[in-house]
């Protein structure tokens, strides 16, 4: 076989068991095509990379998926169900939990407070439950207390439980993102560039955190910039160009393939 | 822990506390000396306990979740007419409902109209709200001045009863009431006095009632969502937070608030016009909600009841001669030197909120702050 071969013309469908698919993906803002005809799946257990030069649309793809744009043509399933138009919030419960490009800082908060907003479906979410049954409400607080401490010391950044979540490095607000969005117990995680602006040994850690996460049956989509990181890390890499997808394979081929280079260079795209 | 536990203080509250104290202290020696008539001590402490009411409601919508308001005239007003229109016997519509039941006449307009302007306005973007209510604020007071075929308009509505009028004994009282202690007379009270303490009465329990309500909803799960979309609404709603739901269910319970201000002013003073609904309430209250500390329950209730202060003291100090110009522009002055203090000296207020939202109890023993 040819490595030629390894690597997909254009997306690898009809996988066994996707968590995620997303088939034929449009979006436009006016006359700007953000994606067109874009489909990707994400094999359940993989850490899948996304990657693809600037304006590739790679985060539009993102918000399609999870929710926060509306597609103008194409579909969204998440565990295998249909999830083509719904809020962010109901994507959400189907087990898809996604961070942002530059960490969200819930301000007057603490670092565990904010790790309590992840888990879902919390009684004391709804007002009556804290009147008629405040012993349920208090378990689940203790149970979710603890489950946000052990999280924060696996990602060894217990001591800054009870710091304001303002008041952290780049890097730490990173890790918080990802163990918030691990307090929501998801089957997948999308995340959005999170190395950009880490520090390489904080980076390299991450990268550590999420191959264990990944082994204890979470699946990541990542998005990442940093060839070293996703390279090592990601397998499956798809690679966005022009908003569609250009070719899907392992990181090995897909960096050696002439079509991916000409994308990156800027060459001649068809 | 007892629900009554209102949790450890820290050093600002402890010297908030000590002011209050001192001001409460001062306040009775006036009224000993004679200076101040009990009565209105009375009517002033109600008159302060409504504000609270009002910051609280506001504190719900704007210190919780982060919507702007600027309806909450509107929504007093629709409390307080909702009352007045089924009790008053001035009332084009209808009189004689028993206050306690009227009560939930004032509540229920206040709902229908928190969720006739939050439906269209909450899904989008939180400016929408703020332009929405700003002019909400204004149909109502218009609608009420005008359609006096149900409103008596710019007549206002009198003969409203006091809220324990028809109860069986405080109904039935006669005046002046002589309090007897072991048989001997020992307070000879006039009508005002009475009528006044039991305003208090009904007002403080209002606002206890409201205050414990809150608390409890507060520091939450509840409460954390509210705080997390407060801050990025797009974050609560990756997490899975309906933050539609959230932000209606703050909406109401913020309007609700408002509205029971509305509901015991109209017994307090009973008299309500078009007038009650101007939008200088609305801001009095922001600022109320600002100086006190935004989210801070007790925040709230400080600059609710330092507003009452500035409005009564500026008027208080002009009766008595001690001032070369009227009440009115010395307000105005005051409430704006007050604004700038705050921005300049502590934007988040006297007592801003320093608690994080979890479930108290299940923190265990010790707090940590």
């Amino acid at each position: 076989m040819s490595e030629q071969s390894l690597v997909s013309d254009g997306p690898i469908l009809g996988k066994d068991d996707p968590v995620l698919r997303a088939e034929g993906l449009e979006k436009r803002f006016g006359g700007l095509v953000a994606t067109d005809d874009a489909s990707i799946e994400v094999e359940r257990g993989t850490i899948t990379g996304l990657i693809g030069p600037n304006g590739a649309g790679k985060s539009t793809l993102f918000n399609l998926v999870s929710g926060f744009y509306e597609p103008d043509a194409g579909s969204v399933a998440v565990n295998g169900v249909d999830v083509t138009g719904q809020k962010p919030h109901e994507i959400a419960d189907q087990g898809m939990i996604r961070t942002f490009q530059t960490p969200r800082k819930p301000e007057g908060m603490t670092v565990r407070e904010a790790l309590l907003v992840g888990p879902h479906n919390q009684t004391g979410e709804s007002i009556i439950p804290l009147f008629t049954s405040p012993s349920t409400v208090e378990q689940e607080e203790r149970r979710s207390l603890e489950q946000a401490q052990t999280m924060l010391e696996r990602f060894e950044i217990g001591d800054l439980a009870t710091q304001p979540a303002t008041d952290l490095s780049g890097g730490q607000m990173k890790l918080v993102e990802l163990a918030r969005g691990m307090m929501a117990e998801p089957d997948l995680l999308l995340l959005d560039e999170p190395v950009a602006g880490v520090n390489p040994v904080l980076a390299d850690k991450l990268a550590g955190f999420i191959e264990e996460l990944n082994e204890e049956g979470i699946t990541f989509l990542i998005i990442e910039h940093d060839m070293n990181f996703i390279m090592r890390l990601a397998d499956p890499i798809v690679v966005l160009n022009q908003g569609s997808v250009l070719v899907e394979g392992p990181p090995e081929a897909v960096r050696s393939d002439e079509r991916v280079i000409d994308a990156y260079l800027g060459g001649p795209s068809e | 822990m007892s629900t009554l536990d209102v949790g450890t203080y820290s050093p600002r509250e402890k010297g908030v506390a000590g002011l209050l104290g001192a001001l409460a202290a001062l306040l009775l020696l006036a009224v000993i000396t004679g200076v101040l008539a009990p009565a209105y001590l009375l009517y002033l402490v109600g008159l302060s306990a409504m504000y609270m009411l009002l910051s609280m409601g506001l504190n719900v919508q704007w210190g919780y979740g982060g919507m702007i308001n600027f309806s909450v005239a509107a929504f007093f007003g629709l409390g307080a007419y909702g009352t007045a229109l089924l009790t008053a016997s001035g009332s084009p519509i209808s009189g004689g409902v028993s206050p306690v039941i009227a009560l939930f006449g004032g509540l229920g307009l206040a709902a229908v109209l928190a969720v006739i302007i939050g439906y269209p306005t909450l899904k989008l973007r939180d400016d929408y709200l703020a332009i929405a209510s700003l002019g909400l604020a204004e149909v109502v007071r218009i609608f009420i001045l005008n359609e006096s075929q149900w409103t008596a308009g710019s007549a206002g509505l009198t003969g409203i009863p006091l809220f324990f009028s028809d109860w069986p004994v405080l109904g039935d009282l006669t005046y002046p009431y002589i309090f007897y202690v072991g048989g001997t007379p020992l307070f000879n009270m006039s009508q005002s006095v009475v009528t006044s303490a039991l305003n208090v009465v009904l007002v403080t329990v209002i606002v206890a009632a409201v205050y414990l309500f809150l608390r409890r909803i507060h520091q939450s799960p509840w409460g954390r969502v509210l705080r997390t979309i407060r801050t990025d609404e797009d974050l609560a709603e990756t997490l899975g937070k309906d933050t539609f739901a959230f932000k209606m269910q703050a909406f109401v319970i913020g309007s609700l608030i408002m509205a029971l201000a509305g509901v015991f002013y109209s017994h307090l003073v009973l008299f309500v016009s078009p007038s009650d609904l101007q939008p200088i309430t609305t801001f009095y209250v922001w600022v109320a909600v600002i100086l006190g500390g935004t989210g801070s329950d007790r925040g709230a209730m400080l600059g609710g009841f330092t507003i009452v202060a500035i409005q009564q003291g500026t008027r208080f100090m002009t009766d008595t001669g001690a001032l070369p110009i009227g009440a009115a522009p010395l307000r105005l002055m005051l409430v704006g030197l007050l604004i700038i203090f705050i921005v300049r000296l502590r934007p988040e207020g006297i007592l801003p909120p320093e608690r994080e939202l979890i479930w108290p109890d299940s923190l265990g023993g010790g707090r940590d702050e």
